[in-house]
């Protein structure tokens, strides 16, 4: 992270921007008097939990805001222009031309029913003044840049012939194909695989580095922002609360926000007998006007001048500001509230008894052209009592599917499950987990009711009791899902699951729909409850930190096939598999030191299709090491008795 | 439906007139579309019922010393070739209009909700055979299959009602299923399926009272275009037959004297126009108070 601009001059500078959302239950103060520059060449972060206003701000920039929304005040120079008065026709030749944007869907932002080459060539052809054939040229010039394979034919694609790595991949070569002086970038990788996003933020990085394009790069990955910027902003209640050079911000982080922010994601060093730090409460609700600091009510620092008066950014030195009364933000309360965050030391002992059993688990699903995906191909694996059972692997790479035969909710096509007593399930999305005419005592109460547990008064104290257990206040009961937050809801799923003492409860990316600061406090409560009953999970994730923090065991799943199995720590740190391997890389860790000394060979390619499996090793298409022999023979995992298990031939 | 129900019980009241208080603080009532709609139809409903009360000629009432009288107090709606009051027969017209429009939307809603439910639910030859007749119903216009089932069983109620019916069942046949596929994969039926709750637990629990709400706002459109078909059968002679009235026969009556007495045909219509605008800002009204984003 050498970063040594030759001659520093500001690209874009936007002063005391406000935009507000007019809804019926009263203005939202979206962006709430935001300034900050942006030197040229420069690639700044914009980071912030959902409600924090970045999208707001950064659609501010370009007027793109959605119906209810206005910029209400500001001044946005691009170049030395002010773009916020100009006409939207005016402001059209600004669009595309010298502001390029890639968003975060690129299902959505490209029109489904044009071809690649139309939705390309006509803006290549107007931003640049070239005629047909040279902008078609130019087109596939860009495509193959950013790593589309044969851009000559692709560019005649259709967008849903392309998986959503070449979606954003050719949503950056329309960014960046007129040559714009800065690229605006909103979540571009949240919807992709690790694997995946590595590969786009790496093109992200080197084409405008190359092109000498300024960016701004909104995301909620602090990892990312480490991997990638030179400038943070850290946006909290509509306004930024920090701002600085990323290896400050990473290193001294002045503010509380950033603070607690940064500690609430698992190191890869960090041992199970830490506790999480957590940020508790949730943000302000922005339809109030807000007295003193946003942050007030969650900060273990706040004092009576917090509450009264709002800070504003105040210098503390290196170009670095931030917007808090304290010198140093969390500091003291951290150093005294450190001592309480372990927990009880109570490692993993197994005694032997096995709570679920997989043996040559295999699913098959028939398409409509008769062809056969093999979501499942042979997986075999155990969970002992009291143990956390991590699985990791791409999408596609069958782990959802592994837990819906556990739970009973799909049937192995063959090979056989064993589970001694109950498993219970906690959903990804927590907005759908719940049927929305139901109250909350209803839902958590519906196992009991279903298998006829107890009377109606039994029931509801049993309601109540599990309500409490993860944390919610037991007045809860008459509320509906829709009154919750999605942490909240996240617990109730918890106390739903728990309702029938199961001996084993499945996780399915429990925490990736939710917010950053609200991830910790979910995963505290599994490894509390995990403690607490002796229940073992299985956890999926595809958050390699989140799981090897959480996890015992962890297996690596790969096609449809574990690849790899051991223990938590050791597979993070010595990771045999060369898949497994690729996976670790591919994390962004919070921390600018770590990435900058990153090699930058994200793994190529995308999962091969499951319709038809390779004769050999399953990774030998993408894998770095791949000789005949792999092509060949398929490596197997050997006897799952051991311990550490590794399906590779040139593991060591 | 439960975000609707009353909550207004801040005060112990007692009495009719406190009823009506804690009513009118109802949020169905503060929204204007279904206020305006209120407005129109509950009128039309009181005047509808009271009609046999009312001092008013009767329907079928022939006076030969008032043929084609201007609207007046005695007349309010003026009178016809025979004599009849317009308005008494316009009354007993909306009685019809009301009693086809609510039988289709039930019929509909009935028969749609369950046929759909299975056929959403189940899926497989179930799901083929309900489909395959409601793809066969839905290729004909529905006015047009109205025409054919009327000419072929006959004129009177329970053949209109029969016939509109029949155009109404596909299409909520079509809705209901939709409704039940989308929320079939939804996790809070997997989150059940792990208890093992029964198939019909989860249709009657979780299927159902998630797919009421948009099933009652068609209802409320469906009737509306009932009464419409109604009066267009009854207009093109094969719905309800005279002397008894319909607003469609009434129009059609009044269609050959509309330069000398434009009240007949024009006096009835406005009212098939107030009741179907009424049917449509409720039901406008009610799928705004239910859409969550609307809050």
């Amino acid at each position: 992270m050498n970063y040594q601009a030759p001659v520093k001059t500001t690209l874009l500078e936007v002063r005391d921007l406000r935009t507000q959302f007019q809804t019926a239950s009263g203005t939202v103060k979206a962006v709430d008097g935001v300034s900050f520059t942006i030197e040229r060449g420069e690639r700044l972060a914009v980071v912030g939990e959902s409600g924090s206003g970045k999208s707001a701000m950064a659609m501010s920039i370009l007027r793109l805001l959605t119906h209810p929304g206005r910029v209400v005040g500001g001044e946005i120079l691009l170049d030395g222009r002010d773009i916020s008065r100009l006409s939207e026709g005016q402001l059209n030749t600004v669009r595309g031309r010298l502001v390029g944007t890639v968003f975060q869907d690129p299902m959505s932002s490209l029109d489904p029913v044009m071809r690649i080459s139309r939705q390309m060539i006509e803006p290549i052809m107007r931003n640049l003044r070239l005629n047909r054939d040279q902008a078609r040229a130019e087109a596939i010039k860009w495509l193959d840049k950013v790593g589309i394979p044969e851009p000559e034919r692709r560019i005649e694609a259709y967008p849903f012939e392309m998986s959503g790595g070449m979606r954003q991949r050719v949503m950056i070569a329309m960014a960046l194909a007129s040559r714009p002086q800065l690229v605006i970038a909103d979540e571009p990788t949240t919807a992709l695989d690790v694997t995946i996003q590595a590969q786009i933020v790496e093109v992200l990085k080197t084409l405008t580095a190359e092109a000498g394009s300024a960016m701004m790069f909104i995301t909620h990955d602090l990892g990312l922002v480490a991997r990638f910027a030179h400038k943070v902003a850290v946006m909290y209640a509509g306004r930024i609360v920090e701002f600085g050079r990323v290896e400050d911000i990473f290193a001294n982080p002045a503010h509380p926000y950033t603070q607690s922010l940064l500690g609430t994601i698992p190191s890869t060093t960090m041992l199970k007998s830490e506790r999480l730090p957590q940020i508790s409460g949730l943000p302000p609700d922005m339809r109030h006007e807000i007295t003193g600091c946003a942050f007030k009510d969650r900060c273990a620092a706040a004092h009576d001048r917090c509450l009264a008066e709002a800070p504003r950014l105040t210098d503390r030195g290196h170009e670095h500001t931030a917007a808090c009364w304290t010198p140093h933000g969390l500091e003291q309360a951290l150093a005294t509230g450190q001592q309480h965050a372990t927990r009880l030391n109570k490692p993993f002992e197994p005694d032997g008894s096995v709570v679920v059993e997989l043996n040559a688990l295999r699913k098959q699903f028939a398409t409509s052209r008769k062809m056969v995906v093999r979501a499942v191909n042979g997986v075999n694996l155990r969970v002992h009592k009291g143990e956390t059972l991590g699985i990791v692997g791409e999408s596609g790479c069958g782990k959802s599917t592994v837990a819906r035969m556990l739970l009973g909710l799909e049937r192995p096509t063959s090979g056989d499950i064993f589970i001694a007593g109950l498993a219970q399930m906690v959903f990804q999305d927590p907005a759908a987990s719940f049927n929305p005419k139901m109250t909350i005592g209803d839902i958590v109460a519906e196992p009991l009711v279903v298998k006829s547990r107890g009377s109606k008064a039994e029931r509801l104290d049993t309601v109540k009791r599990l309500i409490s257990q993860v944390g919610l206040d037991p007045a809860f009961v008459e509320r509906y899902p829709h009154q919750l937050s999605g942490g909240q809801r996240q617990r109730v799923a918890v106390a739903r699951a728990l309702a029938l003492n199961p001996s084993v409860v499945v996780a399915d990316e429990p925490t990736s729909a939710l917010d950053v600061s609200v991830r910790a406090q979910i995963i505290n409560l599994l490894v509390d409850l995990k403690e607490e009953l002796g229940i073992s999970f299985v956890f999926i994730s595809h958050d390699l930190l989140t799981v090897r923090y959480i996890s015992d065991r962890i297996a690596v799943m790969y096609l449809g096939e574990v690849v790899e199995y051991g223990a938590a720590e050791e597979v993070f740190a010595d990771p045999r598999h060369p898949y497994t391997r690729a996976l670790i890389d591919a994390v962004p860790v919070p921390d600018p030191v770590v990435e900058s000394r990153r090699a930058a060979t994200p793994l190529q390619g995308e999962l091969p299709s499951p319709l038809n499996l390779p004769k050999g090793c399953a990774f030998a298409s993408r894998c770095p090491m791949a000789t005949d022999r792999c092509r060949a023979e398929k490596p197997a995992l050997p006897d799952h008795d051991l311990s550490r298990q590794v399906a590779c031939h040139y593991a060591h | 439906m439960t975000d609707i129900t009353l909550t207004t019980t801040s005060a112990p009241k007692t009495g009719p007139f406190a009823i009506l208080l804690a009513a009118s603080r109802h949020p169905l009532l503060s929204h204007a579309k279904v206020r305006l709609a209120l407005l129109i139809l509950i009128p039309i409903l009181v005047l509808t019922i009271l009609a046999p009360v009312l001092p008013i000629q009767k329907p079928l009432e022939t006076n030969l010393r008032a043929m084609m009288q201007f609207p007046s107090i005695e007349h309010v709606f003026g009178t016809d070739k025979m004599g009849r009051d317009i308005f008494s027969r316009t009354l007993a017209g909306v009685q019809i209009s009301l009693l086809v429009g609510f039988s289709v939307a039930s019929i509909a809603l009935t028969f749609g909700m369950v046929l759909g439910t299975l056929a959403g639910f189940y899926g497989g030859w179930l799901d083929r055979a309900i489909m395959t007749v409601v793809d066969i119903f839905l290729a004909f216009p529905s006015l047009l299959l109205a025409i054919g089932l009327v000419s072929v069983m006959g004129t009177g109620i329970v053949p209109v009602i029969f016939a509109i019916s029949l155009a109404d069942v596909p299409r909520f046949i079509r809705l209901q299923r939709s409704q039940v596929l989308s929320l079939r994969s939804r996790a809070f039926i997997d989150a059940a399926r792990t208890v093992d709750a029964s198939q019909y637990w989860l249709m009657t629990r979780h299927i159902v009272p998630n797919t009421i709400a948009p099933m009652l706002v068609a209802a409320s459109i469906a009737a509306a275009n009932a009464i419409l078909v109604e009066a267009s059968l009854s207009f093109l002679g094969l719905g309800i037959m005279p002397p008894q009235p319909s607003l469609g026969n009434i129009v059609r009556d009044g269609q050959t004297y509309l330069e000398q007495a434009w009240w007949i045909s024009t006096l009835p219509g406005v009212v098939i126009l107030l009741i179907a605008i009424g049917l449509h800002f409720l039901s406008d009204g009610v799928r705004e108070l239910l859409d969550p984003r609307s809050h």
